[in-house]
């Protein structure tokens, strides 16, 4: 069994190598991920906000919604630590 | 780990070359988010680790004195629903929600020496709503995973 678990990994790690091969260069602007979106982030946020930082400027502006539901995700996790954790919490009044 | 640690050479490491640099920093982290790397969640986190550095040395008695327990639930909403109504007000101007160009900001350029877009200053006001809701959600998450240490 563990000999089937490494043919199979190593086999999958020979896909990924193979196929990584065919992978577009980091950074090049005719890769399709940056052909469609990406240029215009680039030009408006020089254009539109006047900010340096494009990362902030596609996080808090064109991915306003994105950014929006992580910061709920992570409210709604610090809620959720706080109730469970307050099982059996005891109020000063003796109730719980 | 809820009481003063009895270090006084930590209480001096701490208290004078750590946690005022950490808190500069997150500060720094804040408010260059739109010029340098950095923003609400980069600033929050390491805001909440000067928080949770105070409360491991000074224990958590003093430094919640500072930053009550109680209170943190409050400021994480009230960070969540900055965000909200930066995204609502744009409504009542014309725009689309969470739309920053029509945010009735303009008056800011008045006053301010360096003149920026409502984006702009849309995106520092979002941003500060993000570094208060992830500073008190992980306080809040420290605070109540070693509250039943405190009483015994």
């Amino acid at each position: 069994m563990k000999w089937v678990t490494l043919v199979f990994l190593g086999s999958f790690l020979a896909l990924f190598v193979y196929v990584s091969a065919d992978l577009p260069d980091r950074a090049d602007p005719q890769a399709p991920a940056n052909e469609y979106l990406a240029p215009d982030y680039v030009e408006l946020t020089q254009e539109e906000i006047e900010i340096p930082n494009l990362v902030s400027a596609i996080l808090a502006d064109f991915r306003g919604y994105d950014t929006l539901g992580e910061t709920v995700v992570i409210f709604t996790a610090g809620l959720a630590v706080l109730l469970v954790l307050m099982r059996g919490y005891r109020r000063d009044d003796g109730t719980s | 780990m809820t009481e003063p640690h009895d270090s006084v050479i930590l209480h001096l490491v701490v208290r004078v070359f750590m946690l005022p640099f950490i808190f500069v920093f997150g500060i720094y982290v804040l408010i260059h988010g739109e010029s340098s790397p950095g923003g609400g969640f980069q600033a929050g986190a390491i805001i909440a680790a000067a928080v949770v550095l105070g409360r491991l040395t000074l224990g958590t008695e003093h430094a919640g004195h500072r930053v009550p327990t109680h209170l943190l639930t409050w400021f994480a909403s009230f960070g969540v629903a900055i965000y909200v109504i930066a995204g609502i007000v744009p409504l009542f101007f014309g725009a689309n929600y969470l739309d920053y160009s029509q945010l009735p900001l303009g008056w800011f350029n008045d006053v301010a020496t360096h003149e920026r877009t409502n984006r702009a200053m849309g995106i520092f006001i979002i941003e500060i709503g993000v570094f208060i809701a992830v500073l008190s959600t992980l306080v809040i998450m420290y605070d109540y995973l070693t509250e039943r240490f405190q009483d015994d």
